[in-house]
């Protein structure tokens, strides 16, 4: 017996979606979608848990993961109740349920605690180089090591504990009873939908959108190898140099499109942006562009007078490492190919 | 005897004579004597084919006519006006039944469909030799329509039927007017008040003079027939003099000290009011009535108001119209002690109930003074019902339940509404309402007939639960402040009407037109029409549509000081007649009296009261009654042909 609860409704509307409650149940959702199968059929099942409240439902389902938002159901949607939109906002309240922190919950509801937490890193990056007195040699050998330091201690305190949250959410509380060899066995699916996001391509929206994203993942993922631990701003081996060059201009160049996909509003997938998706492709943008021309000063020999390129690198790197990678969208890249995972268990099973 | 008849034998696309030869009964029509000419058609109610008959009428100068096609029910006013247009007398016209009868009834064996088709339509030949050229009869009428109900559809019509020129008599059973109307406030679409409407309507008809109206009043006599009823009215003393100087002060005072109080009907018994009363400020008329049934006589406000006069009797009154219009309405369906909780769970009430108490209720929502947060709307409660009467859908409470959800979201916000369906029917452009409460966070629950809702009482919680279809059919709970159940419409109690005009009533109780979709207003009782939600569920609009359909109807019928009636009716053979009385008894329609001729006594049959149902043939031992249009002798050389 499950209880209505009419709050959640105006809780998801924070997290975005504030239409969904005008849906009459027609299903022109579900019957559009082009990946609802007879697995999971959404999104009609996850408005109508969102309209009468059923949070305990929504946080064991998998679907709104399974979603990839070409946005048919929106511009079909008789009522104009946006499933598209309610499933990205779905994608938001859970990645804040899965948070032990609760920190995402509250930076994605809360602008002003989104800026509070960004002007606060900037000043402590500051700070902290007032501290050194700006001497570039040690404040970028330190920023490296923070690279290092941030993958390992972000990963293991918020990343690791918030996917045993999701699996205990989805798995472990509706009580599926799961082998340890078939957890081996799927860990495949997880590995392919990780690097190659191809269910995407079962959206019928567009290939491009795919093989953008693609690009962006693996020029994000590379530049992070040859940052860390290639050594990018600290290797005179040119293959290295061109290499970072290559990568940080991909990623610039890529979110950049992003960026101005989503002032133009030009698909429905962007045209409702939610501060965590601006901060999200801006701070990617940023990272990639102020990596680019750090670097670039550093081949002309402009850095040791001009700290303050790196100093803009190194808050951007901050901020993207303490506060977007655990608590803002960068974790869809896990969620989704864990959610891939986690469902094809669920089918075996 | 006719002798020059045209045969048409149907095929109705291929409704006939897929099973139907109708080749073969062409061919044996054309057999038969006295027929002229015979011939198949592919649709005999097509322009085109009238049009053909017509020319055949003419040119071959048949003398009748016999169409086999579908129930006369359907197009027998069709072929008629064919032969009257073709200049052929329209009763020297009979359809035969070969569909419903025929090709429908026995599509499992063809050959004998058409042989019985072929009987049917011998049948029908030897019946239209015997016709007769018949001419409509024509009475007189008086031009003054009695509308009976002062609700919003019997006010309008009155209006509109004053504004034709006809004389109205407005007849209001309650001391007030405005009917249900004036109970609702705020009114979908126009936002207006019932009671703004209702005060609009009065001052137009309390200002034209061809409109006379009578509160208080009820029908209880009637004599003569359309174009002449006598109806003699019985009015309650309103036991206020009438010459009253509306001296409301005193009045109001008069109520303040009436030691008797009784269950406000107005509010649906919500509230009380006193034995004298005035149910809201701005009724009419404004002088307040005495419940004569509630009221002990004490005198207590005679003391105070020179203007009540406990000594007033109740008056009759006779007047005569032309027609009578019906616009009685509706009573709001009444729960069952325990369905759904009513009656016995304390914060149980009906639609029209929580629409009063939003009305009375000022600053917060409270019922049995408890704050009310959250309202669960149980719909279709006394409306399609599976195993009870109404097995029709009240039509107007969806979306007055929808409307009353927003409205009072409107008033109070912290208000969650959760309305547990049966799937929503706002039909037209009251879907805007159902949008825009969905959209306000309305939710909306839906199950089948067989699993309704359940409503229950858990310590001092009140659970609605529900098999909500929507949500894969998953059992559901909300705990509620308040349960409305969404009562439809039932007819309301008027025994006295029925039996004095004998208005048919149909299996759901409301009143029963001729045909719905052609003769919507009109009953089978000549002059008496009906409109409005005595009829059947209807919305103001829908109602006040059938009300200005029937004063339309009812002025045509009456203002030409003439009116014409079918010619099919019984005559009496005197010499045959003993007067047994049998006939009367059997007759539906009092239409026959005992009257003397050549010093002996013999029934007559009232032209404008018969229908030619004919109930009185049969049960007349000396054989004296004949059925013009359907005479023994048309009848049984008809019997004859098929049987033989």
């Amino acid at each position: 017996m499950a209880k209505i609860n009419p709050d959640f409704a105006k809780e998801i509307f924070k997290y975005g979606n504030d239409d969904f409650n005008a849906c009459y149940n027609c299903g022109n959702c579900t019957a559009v979608c082009s990946l609802t199968d007879e697995h999971n059929s959404f999104p009609r099942k996850m408005v109508r848990a969102s309209v009468l409240g059923l949070d305990e439902k929504i946080t064991a389902s998998l679907d709104p993961w399974l979603c990839y938002y070409c946005g048919d159901c929106a511009t079909t949607c008789p009522r104009e109740a946006n499933p598209g939109e309610l499933m990205m906002s779905l994608r938001r309240w859970l990645t804040a349920k899965y948070d032990w922190t609760g920190l995402s919950g509250l930076l994605q509801k809360s602008l002003l605690f989104s800026l509070f937490a960004f002007i606060i890193t900037a000043i402590g990056v500051i700070y902290y180089s007032a501290s050194q007195n700006f001497n570039v040699e040690i404040i970028m050998h330190h920023g490296h090591l923070f690279e290092m330091l941030s993958i390992a201690s972000v990963f293991t305190f918020i990343i690791l504990p918030n996917l045993f949250r999701m699996w205990y959410f989805v798995i472990i509380k509706p009580g599926i009873k799961v082998k340890f060899m078939t957890y081996l066995k799927e860990f495949q699916d997880l590995l392919i939908h990780m690097f190659t996001q191809k269910r995407t391509l079962g959206c019928d929206d567009s290939q491009t959108r795919w093989f953008m994203h693609l690009i962006l993942v693996f020029g994000y993922l590379a530049l992070l190898f040859t940052t860390v631990v290639l050594d990018w701003f600290g290797t005179e081996n040119l293959f290295i140099i061109l290499l970072g060059y290559i990568e940080s201009v991909v990623i610039f160049i890529i979110t950049f499109i992003f960026v101005a996909g989503r002032i133009q509003k030009n698909k429905e997938v962007n045209k409702f942006s939610q501060p965590s998706d601006w901060f999200f492709v801006i701070w990617l943008f940023l990272l990639g562009f102020t990596a680019f021309i750090v670097r670039v000063f550093i081949d002309l020999d402009l850095i040791e007078n001009n700290i303050w390129m790196y100093l803009f690198h190194l808050i951007v790197l901050v901020q993207w490492a303490v506060i977007i990678v655990p608590f803002g969208k960068w974790t869809h890249f896990l969620y989704r190919s864990f959610a891939m995972y986690f469902d094809k268990i669920k089918q075996v099973v | 005897m006719k002798n020059k008849i045209g045969v048409y034998v149907c095929m109705c696309g291929s409704n006939i004579s897929d099973y139907v030869d109708v080749e073969k009964v062409k061919a044996e029509a054309e057999k038969i004597d006295g027929v002229h000419v015979a011939k198949t058609t592919m649709f005999a109610c097509a322009g085109s084919t009238q049009q053909e008959i017509e020319d055949d009428i003419k040119e071959l100068k048949l003398d009748a006519i016999v169409i086999a096609s579908c129930s006369p029910k359907l197009h027998l006013d069709t072929f008629r006006n064919v032969a009257q247009r073709a200049g052929l007398n329209p009763y020297n016209y009979v359809q035969v039944n070969i569909r419903e009868q025929g090709s429908w009834a026995h599509s499992d064996n063809p050959p004998l469909a058409t042989e019985k088709a072929i009987n049917l339509v011998k049948g029908g030949i030897e019946r239209v030799k015997h016709s007769k050229e018949l001419i409509p009869i024509k009475i007189p009428s008086i031009n003054a329509v009695a509308v009976v109900g002062a609700g919003i559809s019997g006010m309008r019509a009155a209006l509109e039927l004053a504004e034709m020129g006809t004389t109205v008599h407005l007849i209001e059973r309650e001391h007030f007017v405005g009917g249900r109307t004036s109970q609702w406030n705020v009114l979908f679409t126009t936002n207006e008040t019932g009671q703004e409407v209702v005060t609009r309507l009065y001052h137009q008809i309390n200002s034209h003079p061809k409109i006379t109206l009578y509160t208080g009043t009820e029908i209880i006599g009637k004599k003569g027939s359309v174009g002449e009823f006598n109806l003699t009215l019985k009015i309650k003393p309103r036991f206020i003099k009438p010459d009253c100087k509306h001296d409301i002060k005193n009045l109001e005072k008069a109520i303040e000290v009436c030691p008797i109080e009784v269950d406000d009907d107005f509010n649906f018994n919500i509230t009380k009011r006193k034995a004298i009363y005035k149910n809201y400020d701005s009724e009419f008329p404004e002088i307040p009535a005495i419940d004569c049934e509630a009221c002990n006589k004490c005198g207590e406000c005679v003391k105070i108001c020179d203007d009540i006069d406990l000594n007033q009797k109740p008056e009759e009154v006779n007047i005569s119209v032309g027609a009578i219009q019906l616009s009685t309405g509706f009573n709001p369906y009444e729960p069952a002690k325990g369905e759904f909780g009513y009656d016995e769970i304390d914060n149980v009430i009906t639609l029209q109930q929580f629409k009063r108490l939003i009305e009375l209720n000022g600053g917060e929502l409270k019922y049995n003074n408890k704050e009310i947060k959250n309202i669960a709307y149980i719909y279709c409660v006394g409306s399609r019902q599976v195993d009870g009467p109404n097995k029709y859908c009240s039509r107007y409470c969806c979306t007055s339940a929808i409307h009353t959800s927003i409205l009072v979201k409107e008033k109070y916000s912290e208000i969650n509404n959760f309305h547990f369906n049966r799937g929503i029917r706002t039909y037209g452009k009251q879907e805007k309402l159902y949008h825009e409460a969905s959209e306000a966070g309305d939710i909306f629950l839906q199950s089948f007939e067989e699993a309704p809702p359940q409503v229950e009482r858990i310590g001092n919680e009140t659970i609605v639960k529900i098999n909500d279809i929507l949500t894969n059919n998953e059992e559901l709970e909300v705990s509620v402040d308040l349960v409305v159940l969404i009562t439809g419409m039932v007819p309301r109690e008027y025994e006295g009407i029925v039996n004095t005009l004998k208005v048919p009533v149909g299996r759901d109780k409301f009143f029963n037109e001729i045909h719905p979709k052609l003769r919507p207003v009109e009953t089978v009782i000549d002059g008496v029409l009906i409109s409005g939600a005595c009829q059947a569920p209807l919305n103001i609009t829908e109602s006040v549509k059938s009300s200005l359909a029937a004063a339309s109807k009812a002025n045509s019928l009456v203002s030409s000081g003439e009116i014409e009636l079918e010619p099919t009716m019984a005559i009496v053979h005197n010499d045959r007649c003993t007067w047994c009385d049998k006939c009367t008894e059997a007759c539906p329609y009092n239409a026959i009296f005992k009257i003397k001729h050549d010093s002996k006594e013999v029934a007559e049959v009232s032209k404008s009261l018969c229908k030619g149902c004919g109930m009185c043939l049969p049960v007349c031992p000396e054989n004296a009654i004949d059925l013009i249009g359907y005479t023994d002798i048309e009848m049984e050389s008809m019997i004859e042909a098929l049987i033989n």
